[in-house]
């Protein structure tokens, strides 16, 4: 059986993301997940998520890059119930690419899938293209009840009415490593310098970030094992995050 | 042709456009940014550079297992908190809960300054009056009580406090003359601390040595999610579960599957209450298979004669064969840890079911052993002050002196037991029948409400403090609390507060207590520290101690695990092991179903209830969000025809209250189960008037054996109201319908 | 091209194309205001000059704007650095007075920004400056200015261009500025 990586090379354009700098990836081992949802909150924070209220939740209309997807399994006594965090799979052939008409989202040479707010201008078709549903929409001007404003990361612009927005895999934090690391007068980052909120809160580590281009990096290790798939690898979005399957025992 | 253009159309253009530019001109003036302002330091801070984030080390206060947190600030403000990477409790991580902790810091319905009633008591009505008037007010009160010789009629009830605040309550109080200071907290697990007195005689928790374990068998307790210190087991599941090469199995047994269950390879949906026979009945079997090392293996054989697996299958519904597969997998794991906890240690019979999983332990070789129980060392630092926490007894022995004629002044800080205990209780109207009754509080809520005078509190993150985590990791570990921001409002410490009125109150008090502030008092304790500990007795080296812990956020010594002798334990065990059936409020035929409510993990005990992040954080296992819900088995749902969303009626022997059904896939038939956490009426913007709280029906059952309040043992009917509603939730299908998203080959639908 | 233009344009109808003739207005108007009718010069709560500080007294701009080299934001000096000077140096100088009544309150000087980028920019005096800019090439000649004048319009072309000519290292991706 062929790993994840491996077809992951077979389908992507050859030569194409190796030329560039880095390819951001994030490995998600699901038999670590708990499900506990602290990434969730760490993105929040981070991110400058608002509170979108009950009555705009109610209609789906949450603010959430990051979320747990549940799925379960048999029935009762003999249930399972797994856990799947869900986010924007960073696709290298993204359907919500093509879907732009104003080019509003486009892949960087990070191997990103970016959302560039001022450019959008809200047709929605990017979420609509994507099968993972992980871009939100910006159907108000979100508010925030004085003093919670406080809290919002400098780094990271505040969304208006009108905007698509989604998970960056928190670039400001990576933009930072960069500057670091030139600081120090290094051209590249090292690895496990970058750590998106989400990786970063996760207290069982399921999560693991890094460079796919350096075939050292902790996350081009989890890429090569064999428990590593992608979500709807049907699609052939070739995906960045790599998922590794729960392990199965009978019982 | 028509659309030649002549001086008509072309007066017209030139109109259009001059309009359309003294508009655009206009738009644009509008439009114009405001003038942005360049505002220079008066005086340059140290530690300060425009733009760049510094953070700080203090410790989480949200729950009790201690996280040390690092806290990013930006000109001033806190941005994001993480968990101090040097911390040996969270090792750099941290739950929601405490990553929510920025929402209690900027929340809009904090208290800002002293309020003194002005109405009615528990109108909820209040004036704002300055700090002076309210400690001079306060000091007057007991201090007249003190030269009364009366102050034994002064009682202190407080959430759960630790490190040297709890010190310096205990000495105010008895200072004042009074031995009535109590500590109230809903999650108090007092059945397990009175099994581990029982079987090792400890006061502390013991280490539980998930991260090594190979083998997890958890009786009820939500390890990750609300036991005892869930970041702390998180870390340690990673590593059990792909941390080393042989990959750690766990095992669940509850009778709704928590978020532990969720993740256990295992869940086993025993009835509620007979978790300890369970464990008996596996000790049982490992000793009936010659697995138990021990010399005295026959007084051990004698002793859990009555419960073989076979004779425990029917109380607990789960098969014989079941039980001796488990109890021999437990015993062939090397090592293998056995839990206990949630509603297992608040069944009618919580200590017993805890003691019997400390026996399995013990039969299967675990304990002081890694991947097994540790135990903590005797506290190396020096608090003197035991931790008054109550049970549910003791605390119904208060509520009972308060309304009695004695009773002059209760002092309330940051504890909210109208919420938090049964209605059966009555302590609201144990509260009201004090004459005088005074709150600290960072926030209002349904017992603040009912107070004379409310003083406001700094939130976590503005004060000076320290902590142990209890349970501990094994070797001795505290942390020190820091103000991580400029205090926002005209709020102070509790211990300030505690100090100022020592002061004020005078007599013997400012000598006994001479601290001049909360910072100089944690200073001054943590000066004895390093000095018991060093030879140094320079104020130069304790600075350098005293700014090395603030910087890393934590002080810790490793001692080596001290052996226990084994015969002696076992003799512990043996007298200890007992076991009854666990009794419910209400009987069976009317009241079909135990009900189970859980402290839910944004919430905990409610006190999260008013985080908007919470409230907008999808509950991890039924991804409901704003709103209360009852589970139910869906057979049993589809027997009583109850659809998702349908209003219920929930009845128990003592009360009744209403929420939406939600159709759980794992819970037992004969359980509901409810989420502790919402249900506030006096809570604030985010909290008030959501959902309904399970605490306020349940009958007033006790742990037998610790007075703990058994808030697993009410049986209650239920009955559709009629109305619907919509339950607000994420989730869509939560059926993999062939689309192998959990990987390929895992879901078959 | 533009003849093009002038033929699909003659076929609409006249109040079609009296309306595009109000639309072009409106977005030249907006433009005229932005460009001849920003505030690039406000006046500031103290009449401090560049001028003599950084002209006559050939002061380094790094000795009051002490970030710049090491941080995003370039920073204006603290009060207490002002009076670092002013408690000896022209002390009877009414403007002076003021910074020593502002000092003497406690209370900052609200200067008024004259170089303003929008919240959703990402910018950094560090980068530019360690890569060998003058402050001049962007805040123009200032010991020369009394109050300073705006040299620039602070728009992207303006940014793009200058990253484009010196063949920055991805210095056209949305993301090295945006945030």
């Amino acid at each position: 059986m062929s790993t994840v990586l491996e077809k992951f090379k077979k389908y992507r354009k050859p030569g194409y993301y190796d030329k560039f700098d880095y390819h951001w990836t994030m490995s998600i081992d699901l038999d670590r997940c708990t499900g506990c949802e602290a990434c969730v909150v760490a993105c929040q924070a981070e991110n400058n998520l608002p509170i979108v209220g009950e009555q705009q939740f109610a209609m789906r209309r949450e603010m959430k890059w990051i979320r747990i997807e549940r799925y379960w399994e048999g029935e009762y006594p003999n249930i399972k119930l797994q856990f799947i965090p869900m986010l924007c799979q960073q696709c290298d052939q993204a359907p919500c690419e093509i879907a732009c008409p104003v080019f509003a989202t486009y892949h960087n040479q990070d191997g990103l899938n970016t959302q560039v707010y001022n450019r959008c201008i809200g047709t929605r078709t990017c979420a609509v293209y994507c099968p993972y549903e992980v871009r939100f929409f910006n159907w108000f001007t979100y508010e925030w009840d004085e003093p919670l404003e406080q809290q919002l990361n400098p780094d990271v612009t505040v969304r208006e009415k009108g905007v698509m927005e989604k998970c960056t895999f928190c670039i400001q934090r990576i933009r930072q490593a960069k500057d670091a690391a030139k600081d120090d007068g290094r051209r590249r980052v090292r690895d496990g310098e970058v750590t998106p909120a989400c990786v970063q809160s996760c207290p069982t580590e399921a999560m693991v970030f890094g460079d796919l281009n350096d075939p050292d990096s902790r996350v081009s290790k989890m890429a090569r094992n064999p428990r590593g798939y992608h979500v709807l690898e049907e699609l052939n979005t070739t995906p960045s995050i790599v998922y590794l399957k729960r392990v199965h025992t009978d019982g | 042709m028509s659309n030649k253009i002549n001086r008509r159309d072309f007066l017209k253009f030139v109109g259009a456009g001059t309009i359309g530019a003294g508009a655009g001109f206009l738009a644009a003036d509008v439009s114009k940014m405001s003038t942005e302002f360049l505002i220079p330091q008066v005086n340059l801070p140290e530690d300060y550079s425009p733009g760049i984030a510094t953070w700080y080390n203090t410790v989480c206060t949200l729950c009790s297992a201690g996280c040390g947190i690092s806290v990013r600030i930006r000109e001033g403000r806190a941005k994001k908190i993480e968990g101090n990477r040097s911390h040996p409790v969270n090792q750099g991580k941290l739950c929601a809960v405490g990553q929510a902790g920025l929402n209690v810091l900027y929340n809009p319905d904090r208290i800002k300054t002293p309020l003194l009633r002005d109405g009615e008591r528990g109108s909820g009505s209040f004036r704002p009056i300055g700090w002076d008037e309210a400690l001079t007010t306060i000091s007057g009160v007991l201090g007249t009580l003190k030269i009364q010789k009366k102050a034994n009629n002064a009682y202190l009830l407080s959430g759960a406090v630790s490190g040297h605040l709890n010190d310096l309550f205990a000495l105010f109080m008895d200072q004042l003359g009074s031995q009535n200071y109590l500590q109230h907290e809903f999650s108090y697990p007092a059945s397990l601390y009175a099994a581990n007195k029982a079987c090792f005689d400890e006061d502390v928790l013991p280490y539980y040595d998930i991260r090594n374990s190979k083998y997890l068998l958890s009786f009820g307790a939500d390890y990750l999610g609300a036991w005892l210190s869930p970041v702390h087991h998180g870390v340690s599941y990673g590593h059990l579960r792909q941390g080393t090469g042989q990959r750690g199995r766990c095992v669940q047994i509850e009778p709704r599957m928590s978020l532990s269950g969720a993740n256990a390879d295992e869940w086993i949906a025993a009835r509620p209450g007979s978790e300890g026979m369970l464990a008996l009945a596996m000790a049982h079997s490992i000793v009936e298979q010659g697995l138990y090392a021990g010399a005295d293996a026959g007084d051990w054989q004698q002793a859990l004669a009555a419960y073989s697996p076979a004779s425990v299958a029917g109380p607990s519904g789960i098969s014989a064969a079941r039980i001796v597969r488990i109890a021999t997998e437990f015993a062939a794991a090397s090592p293998s840890l056995a839990i206990g906890g949630g509603a297992a240690g608040a069944s009618t019979n919580g200590t017993a079911n805890l003691v019997a999983v400390n026996v399995l332990n013990f039969i299967g070789g675990n304990i002081g052993e890694a991947g097994g129980i540790l135990f903590n060392p005797a506290s190396t630092f020096s608090i003197d002050a035991p931790r008054p926490r109550a049970g549910y007894q003791e605390m119904l022995k208060l509520f009972a002196s308060l309304s009695g004629d004695d009773a002059e002044v209760l002092i309330l800080h940051d504890t909210n037991p109208v919420f938090t205990l049964p209605s059966s209780a009555n302590v609201a109207a144990a509260v009201m029948a004090v004459p005088y009754v005074i709150g600290m509080s960072s926030f209002m809520d349904e017992t603040m409400a009912l107070a004379d005078i409310i003083l406001p509190l700094d939130t976590y993150l503005e004060v000076w403090g320290d902590s142990i985590p209890d349970p501990g990791v094994g070797f001795a570990v505290a942390s020190i609390a820091q103000p991580v921001v400029k205090r926002l409002y005209d709020t102070r410490s509790a211990g300030d507060i505690i100090l100022a009125l020592a002061h004020q109150i005078g007599g013997e008090l400012p000598a006994n207590m001479p601290w001049t502030s909360m910072e100089n008092y944690i200073m001054e304790m943590w000066r004895a520290v390093y000095q018991g500990k060093s030879n140094d007795s320079s104020d130069h080296g304790f600075r350098k101690f005293w700014l090395s812990i603030l910087e890393s956020g934590v002080w810790g010594e490793r001692s080596p695990q001290q052996a226990r002798p084994r015969q002696a334990m076992s003799q512990a065990m043996l007298s200890a092991v007992h076991m009854t059936q666990p009794s419910f409020a209400g009987n069976e035929s009317e009241y079909r179903f135990v009900m189970q409510p859980y402290l839910s993990l944004a919430f905990q005990d409610g006190r999260g209830a008013n985080l908007p992040w919470l409230q907008e954080l999808p509950d991890p296992l039924t991804s409901v969000v704003y709103n209360s819900w009852v589970e139910l088995n869906p057979k049993t749902a589809a027997e009583l025809a109850i659809h998702e969303g349908d209003v219920l009626l929930i009845e128990s022997t003592v009360g009744s209250l209403e929420a939406p059904a939600f159709i759980y896939q794992a819970i037992r038939p004969d359980v509901v189960a409810m989420p502790i956490g919402q249900g506030h009426g006096n809570y604030g913007r985010y909290a008030s008037g959501r959902g309904s709280n399970p605490i306020e029906i349940l009958a007033p059952e006790t742990d037998i054996d610790s007075g703990g309040l058994a808030w697993s043992a009410t049986r209650v009917k239920i009955s559709k109201t009629g109305r619907r509603v919509h339950v607000i939730k994420t989730d869509g299908t939560t059926r993999d319908l062939g689309r192998n998203i959990l990987g390929p080959g895992h879901g078959h639908a | 091209m533009s003849i093009s233009v002038l033929e699909a344009l003659a076929h609409f109808k006249k109040p079609v194309l009296v309306l595009f003739a109000g639309l072009a207005g409106f977005v030249g108007g907006i433009w005229v205001n932005g460009t001849y009718f920003g505030d690039a010069s406000p006046v500031q709560p103290i009449e401090f000059s560049h001028r003599i500080h950084a002209g006559e007294n050939e002061i380094p701009c790094q000795y009051c704007h002490v970030y710049a080299a090491r941080t995003p934001v370039a920073g204006v000096p603290s009060v207490e650095k002002c009076m670092g000077c002013h408690r000896s140096v022209a002390i009877d100088k009414p403007e002076i007075i003021k910074v020593a009544q502002y000092y003497a309150d406690h209370e900052p000087i609200p200067w008024i920004k004259v170089y303003d980028v929008p919240d959703f920019v990402h910018f950094t005096h560090k980068r530019h400056i360690q890569a060998g800019l003058e402050c001049r090439e962007c805040h123009g000649p200032v010991a020369t200015m009394d109050r300073i004048t705006r040299q620039q319009p602070l728009r992207m072309p303006w940014c793009v261009d200058c990253h484009t000519k010196k063949e920055v290292v991805n210095g056209r991706d949305c993301w090295t500025c945006h945030k």
